[in-house]
């Protein structure tokens, strides 16, 4: 299970750099860009920019497809939107159902989270 | 791909004190109806919702496992684990939306009902 995990990457994760989530706002404006586009908006370098946006692929959220000695990226975004909505409330329900179980018997320490994992095939 | 989403709690209670909370009435949904074998019949009903499953596997008071859904919304995998600790219990949530293992051995998605046996192998392979 955490092997799959780390291999999958972890979709807020990937969402909880503010970096990560400007060259997602990018990439959706303008699709197929390649890192050193994306670059030329952001104060960083292009290689920081590599970097992220692997992150973001990891979990799923980009396309990466090869053009000549460059990768152009693209969103992914209609699992992207429907897996975070179905974490996010199925999370809920559970983080509550914990919070009543815990009441009930006396519990402390909880700790999770949602991710997003790939199925090796 | 698979959505997942992943909870623990500890819990100053044995074992058996947890799986008793977790599959009686008020927990789950609050009327909860579970035929504790693999295979076997599973109603939650909170108010006007009501999810219908199954069980895949049952043993008290460690492991439960169970696919439930609301009607015409795709099945969802449950895993609960309960495992002895010094002071308790600890008590694991895994929720899973394997879809798309579903889709790769060619099963139709569950609208539960009768295709379980088909894709119970399936699952097993997930």
């Amino acid at each position: 299970m955490s092997s799959q995990r780390d291999l999958a990457g972890d979709v807020f994760g990937a969402l909880s750099d503010p970096t990560r989530r400007a060259l997602l706002s990018s990439l959706a404006q303008h699709p197929a860009a390649t890192a050193t586009e994306l670059a030329a908006d952001l104060p960083i370098s292009r290689q920081a920019v590599v970097k992220h946006l692997g992150a973001l692929a990891d979990a799923g959220l980009l396309d990466r497809e090869r053009s000549g000695r460059e990768v152009r990226y693209r969103v992914t975004p209609a699992p992207l939107s429907e897996a975070v909505g179905w974490m996010a409330d199925v999370g809920a329900q559970w983080d509550d159902r914990l919070a009543t179980l815990s009441r009930q018997l006396g519990g402390a320490r909880a700790a999770g989270g949602a991710h997003r994992g790939e199925i090796p095939r | 791909m698979t959505d997942r989403v992943e909870r623990e709690l500890e819990l100053p209670v044995a074992p058996e004190s947890v799986w008793d909370a977790i599959t009686g009435d008020g927990w789950l949904a609050d009327e909860v109806d579970l035929e504790l074998r693999p295979g076997g019949d599973a109603q939650f009903r909170s108010g006007q919702e009501v999810r219908e499953g199954w069980v895949e596997e049952a043993l008290a008071p460690s492991r439960l496992a169970f696919w439930w859904a609301s009607d015409g919304e795709p099945a969802s995998r449950v895993e609960l684990t309960i495992e002895r600790r010094d002071q308790g219990s600890s008590l694991r949530v895994v929720e899973t939306r394997p879809l798309d293992v579903l889709d790769l051995v060619g099963v139709p998605l569950p609208g539960l009902g009768g295709a379980r046996r088909s894709f119970g192998p399936a699952l097993v392979a997930a």
